[in-house]
């Protein structure tokens, strides 16, 4: 029987209009403490703007069949988890934000209303409430911003993991130079392998280590071969797709960290006050943090030296392999880095199928001859930063946040369309992509290159320790006064059953115990 | 006709930049012009089969018209003006600023920029543009000249991916200090100008960058505060 189809209601407006100004406001401060990204080797905001209509266009559909086997709350169980691209930049910021942003240009454009794709538009914004507040559940929020820019989304199981572990360090000897190595080359090499594009890299934090140090939590992702055709033959040789660099800071305040995982501190963050630091992997099949090279600082610093050899060797091959693209090569990979920025929660669920996700919608590719580097740049920059598109201006008594002006970034939904149904429901099916690129490697996982179909058939066989149903709703507040029960205490032991100094410590751990342990 | 929203447009219909002015207003004649002709209802017209009833030679023509009046785009990245120059106006040349070029110290001021990281001293080396894939290419092969301090107007971070590490400091004619070169160098600890003006520096002239002046952080950027440190070129 086809299930009734259940009329909008004033209640979902609210909130959906509500969910489109809370990310007006913040987008408009993220983008104006930044000048328009240009690159001399990538038309970017060319290829940004692609990508907007094509998330416009298949966002829906997709998250759609996402859901269709496992919930957007589900999916940020598992992403809390673990460090992949599901993560503060890519969940918190581009999954309503590139979707809507699609919709406001196409709005200005004459192609769209603000009450078309109305059932989509709520739709969207849902998966992004339902996602994040699940992803951030552990500090609360549904943003960093909502947080006054923080992101406290571990437990405590994980950080006293990482307290005891990780590896003590001063400026200039060999555990220092080698990380502080590897982690600009590793940066190095995400922004060119994301086309320019900084979502390879997220940060998360602060969270307290005493004594004046805090902790930030640095993931590196999609680094070997997987999603991204032009990896294959670059990166085959990398062990690793995703890496998870935890470091202890003193002397710094991280006092920022915004929702494009990016952080500011006072004094500015500097190498040489990093004073512990760590390396782990995780994936969709690790069972959460696995730690790499972490038996003994001299094998940590090893491990960084190693792998920063093979980033440079990967950063050089890539850099050739880039600079001789054509122009339409170049704006559809950057156009499909942004645009595939939802990719992982697919490889969640179990149902990522790479035409969805590297392909260009027709609906979206008739629009490239468009954009040529000016149109590009100016229409993205009234978009975002001057607010001045014809659907971006309000009444005079308007003042923005963080603007003062008359002026928003999303149109909201009519509230008239309850009275007259003048609406459209959504924007289609998908619409028949291409794509220049082809993928002719697999995709590097803690079990190995898999194919695509094994990669979605092992996820979809297995669930972390953490997600099943003794463990799952173990939040840390209920710990606090129950970690002597026996779930609770398997739950600690299965995160500390890989950690040297924690191995079967179990839940009642304080960080006094755990510092007689590291100094014991 | 009906439910056409942008002939009633309260608080007008002018984007302030005259690419986005002249293509939206393009489309959206294009677009009121198939929807009368297609005689469908708007909900009919906008998806579906129709999808507006536009097509990439339709947006071809709207480029065409505005190049066919004699505009010129401006240039981003050079894969753009290599492969279609007639489209694009020529590359500028460097950022000339006008200083009081007073010498003291042996020094003149030849720039200003914002600070990406304070350090605890200046930093001196030799002046070397950077503008394009073909540069990079020769230093990739040659390597780059030992202390060579980049001037670079392009803010990110991957025209200069396979030797930015080299640099004994950066001078980005664009970008903020949260843009991607700005990142990179503070990861590799080069110090770093974004937003810089200079003027009257060659290739190979000897420079000095004041590193150690209070850095420009996110909040001077969103409240407007300038905080800019000096270049200096040795004479």
């Amino acid at each position: 029987m086809e299930a009734v189809k259940k009329p909008i209601t004033y209640a979902q407006l609210l909130e959906t209009n509500n969910l489109m100004q809370i990310n007006s406001d913040e987008s408009y401060w993220l983008c104006v403490t930044r000048t328009t990204q240009e690159s001399k080797l990538f038309p970017v905001s060319p290829y940004m703007m692609l990508s907007y209509a094509n998330a416009f266009y298949r966002w829906p559909t997709l998250l759609r069949k996402i859901e269709s086997r496992m919930s957007m709350e589900e999916c940020g169980d598992r992403a809390r988890n673990m460090g992949t691209k599901t993560d503060t930049l890519t969940m918190g910021w581009t999954l309503p934000c590139f979707y809507l942003l699609g919709r406001e240009w196409l709005i200005n454009m004459g192609m769209l209303r603000p009450e078309d794709a109305v059932e989509d538009v709520i739709y969207v914004m849902d998966c992004w409430k339902r996602m994040q507040l699940s992803y951030h559940r552990n500090d609360g929020h549904i943003t960093n911003s909502q947080y006054g820019h923080r992101s406290q989304l571990m437990p405590e199981r994980q950080l006293q993991v990482f307290e005891a572990d990780l590896h003590d360090t001063v400026p200039g000897d060999a555990l220092h130079v080698a990380s502080s190595k590897f982690m600009a080359t590793v940066s190095q090499y995400q922004f060119l392998s994301h086309c320019e594009c900084r979502i390879g890299i997220c940060n998360q934090g602060p969270y307290s280590f005493g004594e004046g140090r805090e902790l930030i939590v640095r993931d590196f992702m999609d680094l070997g071969v997987g999603d991204y055709p032009w990896l294959d033959g670059v990166a085959d040789k990398f062990p690793f797709h995703n890496l998870t660099v935890p470091m202890v800071v003193k002397d710094t305040h991280f006092e920022l960290m915004d929702d494009w995982g990016s952080f500011e501190s006072k004094p500015e963050f500097r190498a040489e006050n990093i004073v512990r630091i760590g390396l782990y992997t995780s994936d969709l099949l690790s069972d959460s943090y696995v730690p790499v090279a972490m038996e003994s600082p001299q094998a940590l610093a090893a491990k960084f030296t190693e792998l920063t050899h093979l980033i440079s060797e990967a950063n050089q091959v890539l850099w050739k392999k880039i600079a001789g693209w054509s122009r339409a090569e170049m704006l559809e990979a950057g156009a499909l880095v942004y645009y595939n920025i939802l990719k992982d929660v697919a490889h969640i669920a179990g149902v990522y199928e790479q035409s969805d996700w590297m392909e260009i919608d027709e609906r979206a590719q008739r629009l490239v001859p468009l954009l040529n580097d000016e149109y590009g740049r100016d229409v993205l920059t009234e978009l975002v930063g001057l607010l001045t598109l014809p659907s971006q201006v309000c009444n005079d008594y308007t003042m923005a946040m963080h603007k003062n002006t008359n002026h928003r970034m999303y149109s909201p939904i009519p509230y008239t369309i309850l009275n007259t149904g003048d609406y459209t429901a959504t924007s289609g099916p998908l619409g028949k992509g291409s794509s220049l690129f082809k993928k002719t490697s697999g995709w590097r996982t803690t079990r190995g290159v898999l194919d695509q179909e094994s990669y979605n058939k092992a996820v979809r066989e297995f669930t972390p320790f953490a997600c099943t149903p003794e463990a799952r709703f173990l939040d840390d507040n209920w710990v606090k006064y129950h970690h002597k029960d026996a779930n609770v205490e398997a739950l600690y032991r299965h995160t500390q059953a890989r950690s040297p100094k924690l191995a079967n410590k179990g839940a009642g751990l304080t960080r006094e115990d755990i510092t007689k342990l590291c100094n014991g | 006709m009906k439910n056409f929203q942008w002939d009633q447009n309260k608080f007008g219909l002018e984007e302030s930049t005259p690419t986005s002015r002249a293509y939206h207003h393009s489309i959206r004649a294009l677009v009121r012009e198939r929807f009368e002709a297609s005689g469908l209802e708007w909900k009919d017209f906008v998806f579906g089969s129709n999808n507006c009833g536009l097509s990439a030679s339709d947006f071809t023509n709207v480029e065409a018209k505005l190049l066919a009046s004699g505009y010129r785009f401006d240039l981003s990245a050079t894969i753009s003006a290599k492969e279609a120059p007639e489209k694009y106006k020529p590359l500028k040349g460097q950022h000339e600023l006008t200083l009081n070029a007073e010498v003291k110290d042996g020094r003149m001021q030849a720039g200003e920029g914002d600070n990406v990281v304070t350090y605890p001293a200046s930093v001196k080396g030799s002046a070397l543009y950077v503008h394009t894939t073909d540069e990079v290419m020769t230093m990739v092969m040659e390597g780059v000249p030992p202390g060579s301090i980049a001037i670079i107007d392009d803010s990110g971070g991957t025209l200069t991916a396979p030797i930015l590490e080299h640099f004994a400091g950066v001078i980005c004619m664009g970008g903020s200090v949260r843009s991607h070169l700005a990142i990179l160098c503070r990861e590799y600890g080069i110090p770093c100008f974004m937003n810089a003006k200079i003027g009257g520096i060659n290739n190979g002239d000897r420079l000095e960058i004041n590193c150690a002046a209070p850095a420009r952080s996110a909040l001077d950027c969103q409240k407007g505060i300038e905080r800019t440190a000096e270049i200096w070129k040795l004479v």
